[in-house]
């Protein structure tokens, strides 16, 4: 067994060590004291820089706050509902929903950001936070959809015949029975639009528009131009931040499903 | 459980909305080229005036006019170059420039005003830098070169040079250095620019017009076309004698950026005061300084403490960049389209 | 399946992605056919000029030169994929595994391309580490060519393959392979002649989840790439942000989407059934690669995966 696992396992540790050697010189660079690539000393300065004085980078931070939790938001309900509809009744349209569904998963993410800017500019709209809010609901809204559809199959439709045969009208089925049963699915997600929409550049890069500067896009002119490192200290921060809240929600995941 | 949790997620989102939203500051959109000014002088108007700023930025006039024409629309100051404040007026995009509200408008250099060709009278804009892009050698890396846009076609330099991601400065040059005007629309002078921007696009890494001034700074490009303010900023000080910034002796491209209002501006009062501020002597020293390019204001240069990388006098050489109108662009776009794609 | 309110709660889903997705590839469609605004947008006349543009010889090189890179990028991302895949699935201790590979992607993905350009770059880590143990004397150019944009997307989208192909060796059952062994085959024969055909679905969407967003490529041949590496993604961008052409932009996107699109369609048919199962399974794994969050549910939901075998 072990002998026979020996060539995979050099592969995954090269792997690892490939995956994490970034990680390890942001880490090694947010404590350098000089602003060059060779190490000078040890110094935090970054880190002070980053949480005094980067009016900027919070600015991007709060929009991206902003885009990520109202689109998850939105996304969330639509999909949800979506899915439910899909998985157990029967419609016009159901299978058109479904292909429509797989279609962003096929797609470059370029293709989504040139059609939306194109679309938004041929309409008239005006570029900017809300642009970006409904590009972002439009590519996490398939993700929420088929993560609570993978849930949603588990399920028996005679659950629902059961709720009905109690005296449940739709909206009380929905709420009391449905949706409680798919939570799994879609806190699962809602996590992942909110980190879809924190993580994407390129769609946002072409519908941003005046003041809608993300944390990504600050990120990316930050790397393009003057690039300080107080990026350095960012990301450590955020993978610690993650880190952190995957470990909450772990436990808050766990406690729903133990319910 | 599902309630709970919905509530919780709309409490949070209200709360940033509302922190984000919160303190109904007066607001000003700058779109702005990167680097041209510096933050403190930004935090300073702000502090001064109350008025917060929003900085957005771009690195070439055709960045910055697509977004506008794409939707972009939202910002209130936006600094072209002379050509594209020929288009923009053209296109109907500036709101009229009222020199009445910028009393600071005296201090520019007369001199400078009457080279303007592309808004006679600053009926539309209102100048804020004047300068050229030119080539930085690195001089503990390259030598014995002539201070020529030749030198983008010296071998040994292969894999070190980069010119700017910008059609209208490399086939300037290109046409500069053919004896031609940078604003030839010959379509037989265009081929034979663009043939010798073939010639040299072998020997140059990347055309980029954002981080070649890092990578010049770090040692990975010897030879760098670009603003000199960008490559000096990102060089280490105390290094700045080994750059050598020239213009080519053949002639160059150059720019006058001027302030301009957009048409539907809703922040024109801001606008005023920021343009105003920003030709206040002290200011246009501070940012001359932090640039290390000349002032075209005239008692802003008894505050510089700075020595320029150039002087006005070094310009002479230079050619404004001016509208080549519809069909030259057209021509420009398809010859740039050529040099980018095929290699 | 019953008549209810399922179409009810299904229009908002409906209205939004038929707005917001459909409608935009309509218009890049139409858009594709007119002629461009000399100073942005079209002009409302028909014309093929951007097709025609397209099939000009010098936008083959771009387009080849696309090709390559996301084929190679995509075969080297699997080949490293597939060794890996198989060692978690037979690792006792999956969920620590599966962190460790996801781990290094909770940073945004422009500061890991940024973390390559710090150890990459002139003064960079491995410049410094070459120099500090004297096998070079100059600093080594690793930035700004093919290689770099390739390394960086290979680091980008493993994830993205050795998710996929965990789940679908992991539901495989070893006990097959060791029979094959027992009957004689070797190693390598046992696992290519009987692993392999059974988890072609896994290995088919690792291959399509990581070539896709390759092949769209537009930040890494932007941020590490130099003139030799440019690609169709890059020249979309510069046609729609820069030279205003349009059209262009447009019929290049929807070149890109045919491809796609029938390319996924051909092979999703090729291979049957097996694959849509696998496909449904695809996007389920993209979503937990590309959300780092969602791994805590891997972990702590018992259907995800995670910790099954």
């Amino acid at each position: 067994m072990k002998r026979r696992s020996s060539f995979s396992r050099a592969v995954f540790i090269g792997t690892i060590v490939f995956l994490f050697m970034p990680l390890f010189v942001l880490v090694l660079y947010s404590f350098n004291e000089s602003k060059s690539g060779s190490w000078t000393g040890f110094s935090l300065r970054w880190y002070i820089k980053l949480f005094s004085d980067s009016p900027d980078l919070w600015r991007a931070f709060g929009n991206s706050a902003i885009i990520a939790l109202g689109s998850a938001l939105v996304a969330t309900v639509i999909g949800t509902l979506g899915a439910i509809g899909v998985n157990w009744y029967r419609f016009r349209l159901r299978s058109y929903l479904r292909t429509v569904t797989f279609l962003p998963m096929i797609l470059p993410e370029i293709i989504i950001g040139v059609s939306l800017l194109i679309f938004f500019s041929g309409l008239g709209f005006k570029l900017g936070l809300f642009t970006v809010f409904v590009a972002h609901v439009s590519f996490n809204l398939p993700f929420v959809f088929l993560l609570v559809l993978a849930r949603l199959e588990e399920f028996d439709f005679s659950i629902i015949e059961a709720a009905r045969d109690l005296g449940a009208n739709d909206t009380q089925t929905l709420m009391k029975v449905i949706v409680p049963m798919t939570m799994p699915g879609i806190v699962s997600g809602f996590l992942t639009a909110v980190t879809l929409s924190l993580e994407d550049f390129v769609i946002t890069f072409f519908v941003t528009g005046p003041g809608a500067t993300t944390l990504p896009l600050y990120v990316y002119s930050a790397i393009r131009f003057g690039v300080s490192p107080v990026i350095n200290a960012l990301s450590v921060v955020m993978i610690l931040g993650t880190i952190a809240l995957t470990w909450s929600m772990r436990n808050f995941l766990k406690y729903i499903a133990a319910k | 459980m599902f309630k709970k949790f919905a509530f919780t997620a709309i409490l949070v989102a209200v709360t940033i909305l509302g922190s984000a939203c919160g303190g109904a500051k007066e607001k000003l959109y700058l779109y702005n080229w990167t680097y041209y000014i510096p933050e403190d002088v930004i935090k300073d108007f702000s502090k001064e005036s109350g008025i917060q700023v929003i900085v957005d930025a771009y690195s070439s006039n055709e960045e910055m006019y697509n977004k506008l024409v794409a939707g972009g629309s939202g910002y209130d100051i936006v600094v072209p170059s002379g050509d594209y404040v020929s288009i923009m007026i053209a296109e109907g995009l500036l709101a009229p420039m009222d020199l009445a509200k910028i009393p600071n408008f005296k201090n520019i250099d007369p001199v400078a005003l009457a080279r303007i060709g592309f808004d006679k009278g600053n009926k539309n804009s209102v100048p804020f830098m004047m300068g050229a892009a030119g080539i930085s050698v690195n001089t503990t890396r390259a030598s014995g070169y002539e201070r020529s846009w030749s030198i983008f076609e010296k071998p040994e330099l292969k894999g070190r040079m980069t010119m700017l991601d910008d059609m209208r400065e490399v086939l300037g040059g290109a046409l500069k250095y053919l004896g031609y005007s940078v604003n030839d629309t010959d379509p037989a002078h265009l081929e034979e620019a663009r043939q010798v921007v073939e010639r040299w696009k072998p020997n140059l890494v990347k055309f980029d017009a954002e981080a070649f001034a890092r990578g010049f700074a770090g040692g990975e490009f010897w030879v760098v076309q670009g603003y000199a303010e960008n490559v000096f900023l990102e060089y280490e000080e105390a290094r700045h004698a080994e750059i050598d910034f020239f213009f080519p002796t053949e002639g160059m491209p150059m720019y006058m950026d001027s302030f301009c209002i957009l048409k539907g501006a809703k922040n024109v009062d801001a606008a005023y005061a920021f343009i105003n501020f920003m030709l206040r002597p002290d200011i246009a020293a501070r940012v001359s300084d932090y640039l290390m390019l000349p002032s075209p204001n005239v008692p802003a240069r008894a505050f510089m403490t700075v020595a320029p990388n150039y002087e006005f006098e070094d310009l002479e050489k230079g050619e404004f960049k001016e509208d080549l109108g519809l069909e030259g662009l057209k021509l420009y776009n398809d010859v740039w389209r050529r040099i980018r794609v095929g290699n | 399946m019953k008549r209810g309110p399922g179409g009810l709660y299904a229009t908002p889903a409906i209205v939004w992605l038929t707005v917001f997705f459909i409608a935009p590839l309509f218009i890049i469609v139409l858009y594709s056919f007119l002629r461009p605004g000399l100073r942005g947008g079209v002009e409302w006349s028909l014309t093929f000029d951007a097709y025609r543009a397209i099939a000009n010889p010098t936008f083959a090189k771009v387009t080849l030169n696309t090709i390559v890179v996301a084929l190679g990028a995509t075969l080297v991302t699997l080949l490293i994929a597939l060794p890996c895949g198989y060692y978690m699935a037979r690792s006792k201790n999956q969920t620590l595994l599966l962190l460790l590979v996801i781990i290094p992607f909770w940073t945004n993905f422009l500061i890991r391309i940024y973390a390559w350009i710090a150890i990459l770059g002139n003064e960079g880590f491995l410049n410094d580490m070459l120099q500090a143990l004297g096998l070079t004397n100059d600093s080594i150019r690793f930035l700004y060519n093919r290689w770099a944009v390739a390394l960086v997307l290979v680091y980008t989208y493993l994830p993205y393959a050795i998710l996929p192909l965990f789940s679908t060796i992991d539901k495989f059952d070893f006990s097959l392979l060791e029979a094959a062994r027992d009957l004689g085959a070797s190693k390598f024969g046992a696992i290519r002649r009987v692993l392999m055909p059974n988890i072609k679905g896994g290995v088919l969407t690792a291959f399509l989840f990581t070539f896709i967003p390759i092949f769209g490529a537009y930040a890494v041949p932007l941020l590490v790439g130099g003139t030799e590496s440019y690609m169709l993604g890059n020249l979309i961008a510069d046609e729609l942000t820069k030279s205003r052409n349009w059209p262009l932009a447009s019929a290049i996107s929807l070149v890109i989407t045919l491809v796609t699109t029938i390319g996924v369609m051909l092979l999703v048919r090729a291979n049957g059934a097996n694959v849509l199962g696998g496909g449904k399974e695809a996007s389920e794994a993209k979503a937990e690669q590309s959300a780092p969050l969602l791994n805590a549910s891997l972990v702590a939901l018992p259907h995800s995966g995670g910790g099954a075998s």
